[in-house]
């Protein structure tokens, strides 16, 4: 073996070392190429795999809120077509409530309609998308029956804008001879005229 | 893989070139005159490959001799000592340690051996190293010859093979329990009216009387000779050789060795060096005369064929492995296309879904939580018009009865007070409680409610002030029918009702006054107020 090493056999064999040396490089070249295109690949795969799961979550969310959607969507309509997210249109109140009272054959009528405030509901909830508007409208009238009251407030109540939910009435008798042509009745009842705003247009 | 061998004797030189274990090629020069020249020619235009040299000559000299037995760097250290004592002359020598002594100091047995006038040899190498011939080795085909027994199966106590030399020359080979003795070469002059046989039967007994005056033999003993000879000469050989006591002949024919080695292209004479060669392909031995510096080129040979094959393994291992990664790519890919695929579709369906959302111009959490709104606080909020149908329905069963006011509260508190008027003082009974400092109701009815938080409506809650016309001075039924009134409203679409102001409060605690006078009318009218509450059951 001591061959190998003497200045011949360097000289003899120097093609081959150099020749392993670049086998040795290539090789390396080879692995580490392969290994860092592998190493790529992998993290690509990951991404895609990230991806597609992303891509199911959001899928699931809509096809969650689809079904949500289809539930509500009818309602909503009717919510919409009673112009729920609309604003106060406090004219066409004026006119609705005039419009009521000789309707309905009321003596007198009398009315405060409340600045509009936010909303508090019972139990502090709250909605994340909308605000709850309500002005607190103030009822006081007089009528010759009380049938005549309760057809205002469920005309008041149907009417095909807006909310009006009545949480307070107070009737009372007025004494006065029956056979005259005078309020029998009077009453004092309190309700919301509420709306809704979407929060991103506030 | 292709080798040359190199069978070299006194007379001749032959050249043999194999290839897969085949002797592809053979050619013969003579030792003298032109010899090397030619032989030198002739290995100029052959491609370079290992040599293996063969000697046959009458020049190699062997020795016996013991040595203790010691470790190994130690006995190599005498083994070159004897040898350099011995042969000083030639640095062709080598020393075989054979086994141990059976007593004693079982000392080592060594045979030494040497091609006495290296001269024979020097014009061959000189050739072989001028032309950089790779030397693989010089090997002694008469210590080889032990192989040949061996792979023959002839495993006799005292055994003398006789091989014939080319270039006529005969070789006599001594094994003494398979361990080499004794070797003898012998030119083949044939005297007048000799024969081959009666040559080799002379040369074998007196071979056996030389060993036998070395106390090789016992009384009982008997040398087998084996004769390797062509078929073509066993007739001119066996009739000559004839057994006796201490000698007996064993022709080995020549074709039937070959076959039994598996030489596929037996020697088509009674030389022996195609056989040796066969043999050393089958079981290669150590070098024997060959010096490092002689073997330099094959030396050289065998490390750059080392290293051209770590170059290539080098080569190939790393392509192997890039081949196992990218077929692991190949997999990734693959696994890459379908999660392409699926996350189209997934994307496809999602634009569906969202194509087919009901849009009214709004987003879909606005439209959630309108409807949230609308089923939370208004779908089910109670109206007035309902608890008056429902309270009418009972008050026909009861004419007597004449409501005066009705005060509602939509809470969600069962335990409001919607607030009353307070009532004036009426004429009509002559018996009546006076109200308490905090009497239910207040001036304020209607007014009264704040402006907090809008409640969901669970409870209704009213209070109802009526009248009861009976017969004057008659509580007792007046007392009854409100209670009986009480409990035909409690029957009566979930409503529950109490009397909160009685008729006439008898009660300990309440002042009464009492104005009876001399002419009473016929009935008279009581007042009472009754708490109506009815909470609302949970939507379907």
């Amino acid at each position: 073996m001591k061959q190998i090493w003497t200045t011949e056999g360097r000289r003899a064999l120097l093609s081959s070392w150099i020749l392993l040396a670049l086998a040795i490089l290539a090789g390396a070249g080879i692995v580490a190429g392969s290994h860092f295109y592998l190493a790529k690949e992998k993290r690509d795969s990951a991404g895609a795999a990230r991806r597609v799961q992303e891509a199911r979550a959001r899928l699931d969310g809509a096809r969650r809120e689809r079904d949500s959607l289809h539930e509500s969507a009818d309602v909503f309509r009717t919510l919409v077509e009673r112009g729920l997210l609309q604003g106060e249109r406090r004219l066409d109140m004026v006119e609705l409530v005039n419009q009521l009272r000789t309707r309905h054959q009321l003596f007198a009528l009398d009315y405060d309609i409340a600045p509009q405030r936010v909303l508090d509901l019972s139990g502090g909830r709250v909605f994340n998308s909308v605000d709850v508007l309500a002005s607190r409208v103030k009822l006081r009238a007089r009528a010759l029956h009380e049938g005549d009251v309760f057809a205002f407030m469920a005309a008041l109540s149907h009417t095909p804008q807006g909310f009006y939910p009545v949480d307070r009435c107070v009737l009372r008798r007025v004494e006065a001879p029956t056979d005259s042509l005078q309020p029998h009745v009077e009453a004092d009842c309190t309700l919301e005229w509420i709306t809704l705003r979407e929060k991103r247009s506030g | 893989m292709s080798q040359h061998f190199i069978f070299l004797t006194n007379t001749r030189l032959v050249s043999l070139e194999t290839r897969h274990g085949r002797i592809e090629a053979r050619r013969e020069f003579a030792v003298s005159g032109t010899g090397v020249a030619e032989f030198e020619r002739y290995l100029a235009h052959m491609p370079p490959k290992p040599v293996h040299m063969f000697t046959d000559l009458a020049e190699e000299d062997f020795r016996l001799d013991t040595i203790p037995h010691v470790g190994k760097g130690d006995r190599e250290a005498i083994l070159n000592r004897k040898l350099t004592q011995i042969f000083r002359n030639t640095p062709f020598r080598f020393a075989l340690v054979q086994g141990r002594e059976p007593e004693g100091r079982r000392d080592d047995r060594v045979m030494y051996t040497a091609i006495t006038n290296p001269e024979v040899l020097r014009a061959w190498t000189e050739v072989l190293d001028r032309l950089k011939v790779p030397l693989a080795g010089i090997h002694s085909a008469a210590v080889f010859s032990g192989v040949l027994l061996e792979e023959l199966d002839l495993a006799f106590a005292h055994t003398l093979l006789v091989t014939l030399s080319p270039g006529g020359a005969m070789r006599q080979t001594y094994f003494r329990d398979g361990e080499f003795k004794f070797s003898r070469l012998t030119p083949m002059d044939l005297e007048e009216g000799q024969t081959l046989g009666s040559m080799i039967a002379e040369e074998t007994t007196r071979t056996w009387q030389y060993l036998d005056s070395l106390r090789h033999f016992a009384e009982d003993d008997r040398l087998e000779v084996c004769v390797l000879v062509h078929r073509n000469d066993r007739e001119a050989v066996q009739p000559a050789l004839r057994d006796f006591a201490q000698i007996q002949y064993r022709i080995l024919d020549i074709e039937q060795v070959s076959a039994k080695l598996g030489l596929k292209h037996p020697p088509l004479g009674s030389t022996a060096e195609e056989v040796f060669v066969h043999l050393f392909l089958v079981r290669r031995i150590e070098n024997h005369f060959a010096s490092a510096e002689m073997r330099r080129y094959d030396t050289l040979r065998s490390a750059r064929l080392v290293l051209n094959r770590l170059a290539v393994g080098a080569v190939a291992a790393s392509l192997a492995w890039g081949a196992w990664n990218v077929s692991r790519v190949f997999d990734s890919s693959d696994g890459d296309l379908l999660l392409a695929q699926q996350l189209s579709g997934v994307n496809r369906e999602y634009e569906d879904i969202t194509r087919s959302l009901p849009s009214f111009g709004v987003g879909g959490a606005t439209m959630r939580d309108a409807v949230a709104f609308y089923n939370y606080a208004i779908r089910g909020f109670p109206a007035i018009t309902d608890f008056a149908v429902s309270l009418s329905k009972v008050l026909r069963d009861h004419p007597g009865v004449r409501l005066t006011q009705i005060s509602w509260q939509a809470t969600d508190d069962a335990k409001a007070a919607p607030a009353l008027s307070p009532a004036p003082l009426q004429a009509g009974a002559p018996v009546r409680a006076m109200p308490k400092a905090a009497a239910p109701g207040g001036a304020n009815p209607a007014s009264s409610g704040s402006v907090a938080a809008l409640s969901s409506g669970k409870y209704e809650v009213a209070h109802v002030e009526a009248t009861i016309r009976v017969p004057s001075n008659d509580f007792r039924a007046a007392i009854e029918q409100v209670e009986r009134l009480a409990a035909d409203i409690s029957r009566t679409d979930g409503l529950q009702a109490e009397v909160i102001e009685s008729p006439l409060d008898v009660s300990s605690s309440t002042e009464l006054q009492g104005r009876l006078g001399t002419k009473e009318q016929g009935q008279m009218e009581t007042r009472f107020v009754l708490r109506i509450v009815r909470e609302r059951r949970a939507s379907a």
